[in-house]
């Protein structure tokens, strides 16, 4: 038990990348985040039922198409799952006022439930589950690389109002780069700590506060460290000619392809057929 | 005469430090290093070897004094990228000098700043993780990879820049014996082709590799000399808190029972071969 309290390394998701090699692996990063945003905007403006099911069974069939077991999908939805709970009752027992339509089921006190605060409950609950399948199948299909080759290229033209787009691109890789390299360093420090009697994940979960005190000793070393590797980071980029603000040529070009326009073309029409089609639930 | 790839002319340094008061780091210092040397320069904790490698590609500018690498003085600001692509530096920290999430974009990185065409960089990066032997290893990501490994992937950084000197400070000293020995297979495989190596290093075994030795001390030169000039001054290193290669330990206490037995080896098959020569001439078979 205690034990697993520090295999930190082992808990870290982020770049999750699963090398399946299927279509959706293969497509070109840019398209795949343009599309997963169109999906997510208009998974999130559909407010019918019959819609959010369409949706998630297209979420679904994404895993089926990527060759990921959509145990992978379920395990991100586990997590969420006290969350949309909660959201759920607080939609159900406070969002009456805009959702007044339709069917009154029960009014008492301030308690209104209708069919139209039910199925605000219900969409918000799939919309949850059809965005963390989306997800899911996005960061296990796109290497952390290719995702932020995909970002700096599709923020390129952000350049011209002088964004400074490849700043912003190398602070998530770096920030990416050291997640691991921070865990283990915390972990190593935590059993330092242990082995001198400190405790820790020995407090019960609901004691937050006793288990936020637990952290400090770990957190100002962990900061001292910090600091040192990025002094060390910035002379080892100096080394290698990095100016901030100055020209770069790139590396990774990616080359759209025939398959890349398809696959996104028919991501808009699916967007379009969720927002415009007028379901009948 | 060929002429010295990197002149360090009479060179002081000082750290400012934040009450207007400094310390002076390097006083004086003055060498030439030509282009195909193996230089190591060696010098106890705090002498200054830290300080004075990171003047070699600029990253420092010295306080007085000049350092010029192939003419051009590392205080001229806009010929800094041309020197740091002419001198590359790797550091002690395997994991503080990695960026990129990838090995195969970390090697990308030098190749970006300095505006490498996207249709040169494939080429550039093979021959880089080629060299270092990491070729297998082009999509891991960092933190899979040994000290060693890690190390291979940040020479093989400053050797996709192609540049024509390569400083490691104490690239060994966070590394087991075989990631030292990997990296220092790679460093005389490229001094062998033509690359100028400057190596700060602790490990005197290290040192008898070198065609060169500079011994610092208080930030001063206090010698140069090839390395088996230098151990000779036993005295004088075990004064300055440094060692002599086991070899030459070795070499020393079998000389004071045995005058015929030279004093000043410093490789381990030196010492095989004298061996082998006094008990041949003794008439000593040895198998
Ligand atoms: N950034 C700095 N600011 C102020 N003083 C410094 C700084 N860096 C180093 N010094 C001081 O300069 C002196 C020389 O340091 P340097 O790092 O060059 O030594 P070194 O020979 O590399 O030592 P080591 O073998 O421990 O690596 C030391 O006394 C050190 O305290
Ligand atoms: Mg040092």
């Amino acid at each position: 038990m205690a034990s697993f309290e520090f295999e930190l390394t082992r808990n870290i998701t982020i770049g999750q990348y699963l090398p399946t090699g299927s279509l959706i692996h293969r497509l070109d990063p840019r398209i795949k985040l343009l599309a997963f945003t169109i999906l997510v905007i208009a998974m999130a403006i559909c407010h019918t039922y019959v819609g959010n099911f369409i949706a998630l069974a297209f979420a679904c069939y994404l895993f089926y198409i990527s060759r990921i077991p959509i145990s992978y999908g379920l395990s991100g939805v586990k997590p969420a799952i006290p969350f949309i709970l909660v959201l759920a009752v607080l939609q159900l027992l406070f969002y009456s006022e805009i959702a007044s339509g339709g069917t009154v089921f029960v009014d008492y006190g301030f308690i209104l439930i209708t069919s139209d605060s039910i199925r605000l409950v219900i969409v918000s609950a799939l919309r949850f589950i059809e965005i963390i399948f989306l997800s899911s199948v996005l960061t296990l299909s796109t290497s952390t690389t290719q995702i932020t080759h995909g970002i700096e290229s599709l923020l390129d033209p952000l350049k011209h109002v002088k964004f400074p787009v490849h700043e912003f691109a190398l602070i998530i890789t770096i920030a990416i780069r050291f997640v691991p390299t921070f865990a283990m360093e915390m972990e190593k420090m935590m059993k330092a700590q242990a082995s001198r009697g400190a405790e820790f994940g020995t407090g019960a979960w609901w004691r937050i506060i006793q288990r936020t005190k637990d952290v400090f000793p770990i957190i100002i070393p962990l900061f001292n460290v910090a600091m040192a590797r990025a002094e060390d980071l910035v002379l080892a980029m100096e080394a290698r000619c990095y100016t901030p603000g100055s020209e770069r040529s790139i590396y990774a070009k990616y080359k759209a392809k025939s398959t890349d326009y398809a696959a996104l073309l028919f991501c808009i029409l699916f967007a379009v057929l969720l927002l415009a089609f007028p379901f009948p639930y | 005469m060929t002429k010295p790839l990197i002149q360090v002319n009479n060179v002081s340094f000082e750290y400012s430090l934040n009450n207007n008061r400094s310390i002076q780091v390097l006083n004086e210092v003055s060498f030439d290093i030509f282009p195909g040397e193996y230089v190591a320069i060696i010098g106890h904790n705090g002498s200054g070897k830290s300080t004075l490698s990171k003047h070699l590609n600029g990253i420092l500018k010295p306080s007085s004094g000049d350092i010029f690498v192939s003419d051009h003085n590392t205080k001229e600001q806009k010929l800094q990228r041309e020197i740091r692509k002419k001198v590359g530096m790797v550091f002690q920290h395997p994991d503080n000098q990695i960026i990129a999430t990838i090995v195969e974009d970390d090697v990308a990185f030098g190749l970006e700043n300095i505006e490498v065409p996207a249709s040169e960089m494939k080429e550039r990066i093979d021959f880089a993780l080629e060299a270092v032997g990491m070729s297998d290893f082009r999509k891991r990501p960092p933190h899979h990879l040994s000290g060693g490994q890690k190390q291979r992937v940040a020479i093989a950084g400053i050797l996709a820049m192609k540049p024509d000197c390569l400083v490691l400070d104490e690239a060994t000293s966070m590394l087991d014996t075989y990631g030292r020995r990997d990296i220092l297979d790679v460093i005389r495989k490229l001094n062998n082709e033509g690359m100028t190596i400057v190596s700060v290093t602790h490990h005197m075994s290290e040192v008898a590799e070198a065609s060169k030795v500079i011994v610092i001390e208080k930030g001063q030169v206090v010698m140069v000399g090839t390395p088996r000039e230098i151990f000779q001054h036993y005295e004088l290193l075990h004064r300055l808190q440094l060692d002599v290669p086991v070899a030459n330990q070795l070499a020393r206490l079998v000389h004071e029972y045995d005058h015929e037995f030279q004093a000043d080896l410093i490789h381990n098959d030196e010492i095989v071969q004298e061996v082998m020569r006094l008990s041949a001439k003794r008439g000593v078979y040895v198998g």
